[in-house]
Parts: structure tokens; C-alpha cells; sequence
């Protein structure tokens, strides 16, 4: 485990990097003169009877880290299951780049460039290290589609997967081991490379932090920050742990009972004392 | 000495058959967590397509072939109409399903070609091999029955293992979240998870025909045993079915071959639901079930 790549871990000092926020409670206009790559408009979902989500309005700036903060049963993981396509928004849109892709099956949103890391048990322990990452390629177009040789799609692959391993140095010491032998730390760690696996315009990120002890857990926010400011990957940041997440994402939302009740930059929220006592539980 | 060998070389032979349907059975289960009890019927009815066509073409290897793509179709038609409907519901429904589609394809299987039985060709001689004078107890027939399945059973680990299409499927099986989020098609998956138990199926009752007759219930027993083998390996395992199977055919050959006269041969299935039995009570994960829990 050694990632630290400059030994910052996420403090509480970290200076987000984004334009000054002007959004408002609910507005859902983008944050900056660039277009958000994902707006979540109005959406409505929930499981049989129940609705968890009543008219949520969210929206991800390019590039930036985009914190979902709320208690329990907020919505926050519902929130993030509707736009991945893991259950069907009964109303309301899922704007990706301009595009609705409320109402697709996970499998075609993956496709469309969004990437959704599941809370917990993301990895797939019965199959290699490798094998997992492969998992990540899955919705790459397939050959006929390309109409590519064989040779050099896998050449394609192999690259990709070599570019992943070098970033992630543990998970190549043990590519052809089961998942089941990786650390906590290390299988987050191979969850989130499968999610890039995928190239992915937006990723969502639901309690990376969770059972991670607080090192690993600020090493796995330090490769968030970096996701964001490296690769200019459009992050959504679902914690339970606000007061880290904040420390490292750029503009916040907070859900209660499925609604949005704030809506500010991460310092702005960070610092209204009321909003962290009533929702955010610090 | 020389009976004790002819009996291992048809429990062998035996045991291939009921591997094949357990590794039917298991392929389904680890993709659909559906146990078919419609397996047995499935096979039937491809064993009858496969006669019909032997009839028409005297030949015995078109009857194979097709009834090896009947099986491959019928098994993507079960999973298409009546098993997907079931998926979202209680697991009992999707078991209910199942013994419905077992007792209309064994209501077709009367209607379409008679309730009578037929008696099935084999591929080769079915008149035991002998070394040196001493009979071994199987033909080239049983020969063929073993490298048959062992050479299905090794073309699927193959694919499983290491083409882009059995990672799809095993991711399928283990996390079907995980896969579907991954941009996987796991209703596709699903569909040719089917098609490949019925293929499976097929390829058993073809085997299995020329030593049983073949009418609309022939399968049944075959299917208990299959079942049984499929149980003993585990259900989530591929390797205990085949292992499981062997097992089991050693074991009512044994049975069969010890026990004098009539009552070693009506013993064979009581032994059977015995073995079920006592491994369900003793290891419900099978004999071949890591440490892992099953997620039910």
C-alpha cells in the first residue's frame, strides 16, 4: 500500500480548485461557464411503494469532485442507483453531456460514459485480480462493431490494463491472485481502476471510504483528488463521512428524506455550523 | 477382480451421463439461482427430435447433431418465455415454473410422438469390448459416452476460463450487479447460460437413450440422478458436478452389481435418494463447497 503519491493526504487545508460557486438551493444551472457533463433534473425514484427520491436536482461540474452528503436513508445511494440505471427514475431526466439517458438499463449508461462504483462488495472475489479489471473492459464497442483486427483490439486491452496496473502498483503484484486476497485498501483500490476501466466521462463513487481504516481511507480520498485534477474525471462523491469528503470536493449537495435541502461550494458548506449539526452529523 | 472392474467401467460410463445433467443443472443455478427441474423433460424431447430425424435420415450422426441444437434452442426458449417473467419474484415461482414446463414437455412429448417405448440407437457397438478374454464390462458405446462428455465438459472449462465470453458468464454468475454495471448484457449471458444447460441435456439423453428406451418419462430417474450428483459436487461448482456424477455412477453400479439378482437393480435409485438425502443433511453445500458461504 503506498500511493501517497506526494504524501498530502486529503487535510482539512486543501484549496478546492473550482470557479466560484453560484448555484442555489435546487437551482440546477451549471456551476461555471462550462457545461456540467452530468444534470440531474427533478428525478423521482424509489423501490415498490416506497419513494426515496422525491424531484432531486443535481448537477456535476466538469472535472470537478461533487459531494452527496446527507444521514442515512437520505438518498443518497438511490440517488446514484437512478442515474446508473440500476433502478428506473419514475420521472425526471438524467442529463449526461446534454444527453436524457433516464429510463436506459446499466448496462447501455456505462456505455454512454458513466461509470457507477457500487458501497461495499464491489469486487468480484471468486475471479483473479485481472480478471476483475477485465470486467472493466466489457462495455468497450466489440470487434465487429470496430471492425478492428483482433490483434490490435488486444493489444488495445493490454495496454489499458498495463496503464492501470502501473498506477495501482499492488494490484499488479497480485494480478493472477483471486480478489479475495486483497487487503480493504487494495480492493477499493481495484474497483475503482475497473470503473476507469471503462472510460467514463462521470464516475460515481458511493462510500469509497466505508470499513477502510483512516490511513487507507485518506490515501483512497488522495487518488479521488487526484481522478479529479489529473485526468479531469467528473467525480460524484456519495459519503457518509462529510467532513472528509468536503475537505476534498469542490461543491456539495445535501439530501434529506430525498429532498435537496443545500446546495453550496464544499467551504461554504463546511463552515455553516447549523447545517453541519442538523444533517451532517459533525 | 473381473467384476469389480466391469462395474467401475460402467459406473464410469453411467456417472458420465449423470455429470453431464449436473453440470446442466449447475450452469443454471449459478446463473440463475433457478434449480430446472424441467432438465429431465428438456432432454427427453430433444432425444425424441433426434429419433425422428434418425427415421427420416438413417443417420445416426444428424440425429445427434440436431438434437444437440434442439437442446441449444430449447433451452433459450424456456429461459426467454417462462423463466425470465419469474426472475424478479419469490425463488419459489421460478421452481414452480419449472416443474410446469417438466410436465408440458412431458404432455407434448405423449401427443407429438407417443406415449410407447422406443428403443434408441447407439453411435457404436453396444456389445462389451473384452481384453485378452476377459470382459470389461463397458463397449465402445460407454467409451464413446465418456470421451463425449469429458470432451463437452473440457471445451466449457476452456471457454469458461479464458475467453472474454466465460468471463462474462462467470462474472454473471458470481455478481450480477457488478457485471451489469460493468456494461455486460446479463440477460444475454443468461439466455446462452440456458441454451448451454440444454445443449447439456440433450447431449444426456442421447447418451443415455440406447441403455434406458425412451418415452416421455424416461428422463426422470436420470434427472433424480443427475440432480443427486449435481447436490453431492455442490451446486455452485462446475468440477464437484462431474466428480459428483462419477461418484454417484460408481456407486449404484456397485450397488447394482453386488446386490444379487432384482433387488440390486430396484435398489439403485433407493440408494440414490439415500445419498441425496444424507448429503443434504450432512453438507448442503455439497462435498466440494469451499469455505465460502452461499448467498441464498
Amino acid at each position: 500500500m503506498s500511493n501517497g503519491p506526494d504524501g498530502s493526504s486529503a487535510g482539512a487545508d486543501h484549496i478546492p480548485v473550482s470557479a466560484d460557486d453560484t448555484a442555489r438551493e435546487g437551482d440546477g444551472a451549471g456551476l461555471t461557464g462550462r457545461a456540467a457533463p452530468l444534470e440531474v433534473q427533478d428525478l423521482v425514484a424509489g423501490y415498490g411503494g416506497v419513494t426515496a427520491l422525491h424531484g432531486v436536482t443535481v448537477t456535476a461540474g466538469a472535472g470537478a469532485i461533487t459531494a452527496v452528503l446527507g444521514a442515512n436513508g437520505a438518498g443518497k445511494t438511490t440517488l446514484l442507483r437512478a442515474v446508473s440505471g440500476m433502478i428506473k427514475p419514475r420521472r425526471g431526466r438524467v442529463l449526461l453531456d446534454g444527453t436524457d439517458v433516464a429510463g436506459r438499463g446499466p448496462e447501455q449508461i456505462v456505455r454512454a460514459g458513466i461509470a457507477h462504483v457500487p458501497e461495499g462488495h464491489g469486487v468480484i472475489a471468486e475471479l483473479t485480480v485481472e480478471e476483475n479489471l477485465r470486467i472493466g473492459m466489457m462495455s468497450w464497442p466489440s470487434r465487429l462493431a470496430r471492425r478492428r483486427a483482433p490483434e490490435s483490439q488486444r493489444a488495445d486491452r493490454a495496454a489499458a490494463l498495463d496503464e492501470e496496473f502501473a498506477r495501482f502498483k499492488p494490484l499488479a503484484d497480485r494480478r493472477r491472485k483471486l480478489a479475495s486476497t486483497l487487503s480493504g485498501g487494495e480492493r477499493q483500490m481495484l474497483v475503482i481502476a475497473r470503473a476507469l476501466l471503462a472510460r467514463p466521462r462521470v464516475l460515481l463513487l458511493d462510500e469509497p471510504s466505508l470499513g477502510l481504516a483512516p490511513r487507507v481511507m485518506a490515501q483512497v480520498m488522495d487518488l479521488v483528488v487526484r481522478l479529479s485534477r489529473e485526468r479531469g474525471l467528473t467525480i460524484v462523491l456519495v459519503e457518509q463521512n462529510a467532513r472528509s469528503a468536503l475537505s476534498i470536493a469542490d461543491h456539495g449537495f445535501v439530501l434529506n428524506l430525498g429532498r435537496v435541502v443545500a446546495s453550496a461550494d464544499a467551504p461554504t458548506l463546511a463552515a455553516d455550523v447549523a447545517l453541519r449539526h442538523h444533517y451532517l452529523g459533525f | 477382480m473381473a467384476e469389480f472392474l466391469q462395474l467401475t467401467l460402467s459406473g464410469i460410463s453411467f456417472g458420465m451421463v449423470y455429470a453431464a445433467i449436473a453440470l446442466s443443472l449447475v450452469l443454471i443455478w449459478r446463473g440463475t439461482r433457478v434449480l430446472n427441474y424441467a432438465q429431465g423433460g428438456m432432454a427427453m424431447f430433444t432425444t425424441f427430435i433426434a429419433i425422428e430425424v434418425i427415421y427420416r435420415t438413417h443417420n445416426y450422426w444428424a440425429g445427434f447433431v440436431v438434437a444437440l441444437a434442439a437442446g441449444l434452442v430449447l433451452g433459450a426458449i424456456c429461459e426467454l418465455t417462462v423463466i425470465r417473467p419469474t426472475l424478479s419474484r419469490p425463488p419459489l415461482n421460478a421452481v414452480i415454473v419449472t416443474i410446469g414446463l417438466l410436465i408440458l414437455l412431458e404432455g407434448l412429448a405423449g401427443i407429438l410422438f407417443g406415449g410407447q417405448f422406443r428403443s434408441f440407437p447407439a453411435a457404436f457397438s453396444i456389445t462389451g469390448l473384452k481384453v485378452g478374454g476377459t470382459a470389461l464390462g463397458v463397449s465402445r458405446f460407454d467409451v464413446f459416452v465418456v470421451a463425449a462428455v469429458l470432451a463437452t465438459t473440457l471445451v466449457l472449462a476452456v471457454v469458461f476460463k479464458y475467453t472474454s465470453a466465460g468471463l462474462r458468464m462467470r462474472a454473471t454468475a458470481f455478481n450480477a450487479t457488478i457485471a451489469q454495471l460493468s456494461g455486460i448484457r446479463v440477460a444475454r449471458v443468461l439466455t446462452v447460460g440456458w441454451a448451454l444447460a440444454g445443449l447439456l441435456g440433450a447431449l444426456a439423453g442421447v447418451l443415455v437413450s440406447p441403455s434406458t428406451f425412451l418415452y416421455p418419462n424416461s428422463m426422470d430417474i436420470i434427472f433424480v440422478y443427475g440432480f443427486t450428483a449435481a447436490v453431492i459436487g455442490g451446486l455452485d461448482s462446475p468440477a464437484g458436478a462431474v466428480v459428483g456424477g462419477l461418484l454417484l455412477g460408481l456407486a449404484l453400479s456397485y450397488v447394482g452389481g453386488y446386490v444379487g439378482g432384482s433387488v440390486g437393480s430396484e435398489l439403485t435409485s433407493l440408494v440414490a435418494f439415500g445419498i441425496l438425502i444424507a448429503v443434504l443433511m450432512i453438507r448442503p453445500d455439497g462435498l466440494f463447497a469451499g469455505a465460502r458461504m452461499r448467498r441464498v
